[in-house]
């Protein structure tokens, strides 16, 4: 008896220090992560703002934003071509990862190089975009109009037509170093003897690439997809410098909408209906690009 | 990993991140301190006429950037030499300009200073060229 | 392998570092012209450069202030993060009740990207009195799902074995903690410090929403309010950008291959 009360002493002792190292940790996410999604979907029922007290409207407001709010669907439709560009990024990584990867000198300069943009504030890597695409000395500008490929110089940022694509590039530029270090990271788990039997079977390079990069590689790309989307979805600092949603509405996206709604309108209770629509289609995508990629993930980590 | 390897590239780390912040401190101590000998604010220079003689008696103004213009900030004479000397200049972006009824007036020139109240000597002399 | 011509990769990735390179050079460049730099056709090489952008933008903003508040507000998140992540990472190499609960939670935290959370986030912030504090700037960043995942995996390659010698030998579990599983776990660590330090120093949103006096401005709150208070009119906020983005590159280049393999630990493991 005394022994094993000893023991359920220790025992719970142990329980005890497991959960005070759990404890701080817990106590952050429940903060500001658990909290602050419950109150947002409580927000979004209600009209409420800072002076008032709160009265529930039940779906008044995903009804405003649904019908009534022309500029919710133009950031929505913006942050789908944000996604969009996710893959043009991993593509363009992908045939850097695969040149980078063969045994050539200095590829580790040129890793350095092509990553070095990714751990840069993103403020700063703004304006240095902004500074790119200016309309009269933009380097952008300036070369088309050397290479006499455009008579008058295009306003980039202030077109409607070209803001968002301007922003999309250089959201990539950004996101490209490290697109490339994870697909290469996922390229060194290849065993190279599958390409040598390949070679021996008289595949082809493109063969190769076809059958056994990019199925061995689906994993990697499907992280990078995941994150990259997670981070240009989110890539307010971006947006918001490079041309703070304009011109007009062009190259709003959801976050730099529930941004504004919130601070610059003092609309919580619908910025929260808008985040909460925001929160969903994120676990959505994220969803169904698992369920894409996910079965021969999950086979190819079995083998 | 051999032990070996392991340790000669936590030496390597080891270098890096004491000896660059170390470099560092050192010439921004340096710089620190010739600024802090050498900020008198203190703008010496001469005043000459179209033929290149000195002038003295000659109003030499210093104006200072504030915000987005010049505003004037304070005035000096030349001496028998042409020379003058402004103390307690505040700024590092300056302009000096000099006339003298009678005689003329100069360009007003700009004169970037690499740190507030830098003291410096004026290479060129101030020519009253221009009809007043 | 068959020999193969190598100058064809070698031009594909020259082009590439080119397009990576350019736009700082571009900048750099600008920020330290000596001439109008609105002048069309821009020049490709400096003319008669000078550091005069730089030093106009020393005496406009309290450019020292500015970096100290972003090195306090690392500081304060680097050692949070390296001390709680370790905390609950070693936790949850314990076996313990409700482990499933805890995991499953710190698992879909990782599905709530803090962008998600901001206003809510700033009212609790408001209401823990925590606003235009370092705390507060600080606060939300102190505990990450993906850190902790880091370090419980490193935690769990430490084998079984050495743990149970060094209890054997009479180990406290404080001193397995501090002498065994730490410096075992010094990768985990690096990583740890690494994320930390990138996302509260490049942080932006948080800060813009939080700070409200010019004395807490971070550096890229700093250089966006510059932007938008010069709207592009001189050559000082390329050289500001330059200055605010110098510290982050020194760094990066002095420690590469940490930033490389945190980065990616970070990505892979989360």
């Amino acid at each position: 008896m005394r022994v094993s009360g000893l023991a359920l002493r220790k025992s719970t002792r142990r329980a005890i220090l497991i959960w005070a190292f759990l404890a701080p940790s817990l106590l952050i996410f429940l903060l500001y992560r658990i909290l602050p999604l419950a109150w947002n979907v409580v927000l979004s029922f209600q009209a409420w703002s800072p002076m008032k007290p709160a009265v529930f409207i039940g779906l008044d407001n995903y009804q405003e934003m649904l019908f009534d709010d022309d500029v919710f669907w133009q950031a929505l439709w913006n942050t789908f071509g944000i996604i969009a560009s996710a893959p043009i990024g991993i593509a363009i990584a992908l045939g850097l990862a695969l040149l980078v990867d063969s045994n050539i000198r200095g590829r580790d300069v040129y890793r350095t190089i092509i990553f070095l943009s990714y751990p840069l504030m993103t403020v700063a890597v703004a304006i240095i975009w902004r500074w790119m695409f200016d309309e009269r000395v933009g380097l952008i500008n300036y070369v088309a109009r050397a290479a006499h490929l455009v008579d008058k110089p295009i306003p980039f940022l202030n077109s409607f037509t070209w803001a968002l694509p301007s922003v999309i590039a250089a959201n990539i530029w950004q996101m490209l170093g490290f697109y490339m270090v994870i697909i290469l990271s996922g390229l060194q788990t290849i065993p190279g003897n599958l390409y040598e039997a390949a070679g021996i079977d008289g595949a082809n390079a493109f063969h190769r690439f076809i059958r056994i990069t990019v199925p061995l590689l689906r994993p990697s790309l499907f992280l990078c997809f995941v994150i990259g989307m997670l981070n240009s979805v989110t890539s307010f600092d971006l947006v918001y410098v490079m041309t703070g949603g304009g011109p007009g509405r062009a190259t709003e996206i959801l976050v730099t909408y529930i941004y504004k709604l919130g601070f610059n309108q003092t609309r919580f209770d619908y910025a929260a209906a808008v985040t909460v629509t925001f929160f969903i289609l994120l676990l959505g995508i994220t969803f169904l690009a698992n369920r894409l990629s996910g079965g021969n993930a999950g086979a190819v980590e079995r083998d | 990993m051999s032990a070996r390897s392991r340790t000669s590239r936590l030496r390597w780390l080891r270098n890096r991140f004491v000896i660059v912040p170390l470099l560092l401190a050192v010439v921004i101590g340096g710089w620190n301190v010739w600024v802090a000998t050498h900020d008198h604010g203190i703008v010496t220079g001469r005043v000459i006429d179209a033929d290149g003689t000195p002038v003295a008696d000659a109003n030499v103004r210093l104006w200072v950037f504030n915000f987005t213009t010049f505003v004037e900030k304070m005035a000096v004479t030349t001496d028998t030499e042409g020379r003058f000397r402004f103390t307690g200049n505040p700024s590092h972006n300056i302009q000096i300009s000099a006339d003298k009824a009678g005689v003329g007036r100069s360009e007003r020139i700009a004169v970037r200073l690499y740190f507030a109240a830098e003291d410096r000597e004026l290479a060129e002399p101030l020519r009253l060229d221009k009809p007043s | 392998m068959r020999q193969r011509r190598t100058w064809p990769v070698h031009a594909a990735l020259t082009a590439v570092s080119a397009v990576m390179l350019l736009p700082f050079y571009w900048v750099l460049k600008t920020s330290i012209s000596g001439e109008n730099i609105f002048a069309y056709p821009p020049s490709i090489v400096p003319h008669g450069a000078n550091p005069f952008y730089y030093i106009d933008v020393w005496y406009a903003i309290p450019f020292a202030r500015y970096f100290a508040n972003s090195v306090v507000v690392s500081a304060i998140t680097i050692a949070a993060n390296v001390v709680l992540n370790a905390m609950a990472g070693y936790a949850l190499t314990q076996r313990f009740r409700g482990k499933k609960l805890v995991l499953l939670l710190f698992l879909s935290c990782m599905m709530i990207p803090f962008q998600a959370t901001i206003i809510p986030a700033y009212l609790i912030t408001g209401r823990l009195g925590l606003l235009d504090s370092y705390l507060g700037l600080s606060l939300p960043l102190f505990s990450t799902s993906i850190c902790i995942f880091v370090y419980k995996a490193s935690f769990d390659a430490v084998p079984r074995s050495l743990i149970d010698a060094a209890r054997v030998d009479g180990l406290s579990q404080w001193t397995i903690i501090w002498r065994v599983m730490i410096p075992l776990a010094r990768s985990a660590t690096a990583t740890n410090v690494i994320l930390s330090f990138i996302w509260s120093w490049n942080n932006f949103m948080w800060p813009l929403i939080v700070t409200r006096s010019p004395d807490m401005q971070t550096l890229p709150l700093g250089l966006a309010r510059f932007l938008s208070y010069q709207e592009d009119s001189t050559g000082a906020l390329y050289a500001f950008c330059i200055m605010v983005l110098a510290p982050g590159l020194l760094l990066f280049l002095m420690a590469q291959k940490e930033f490389v393999q945190g980065l990616a630990a970070g990505a892979t493991k989360g």
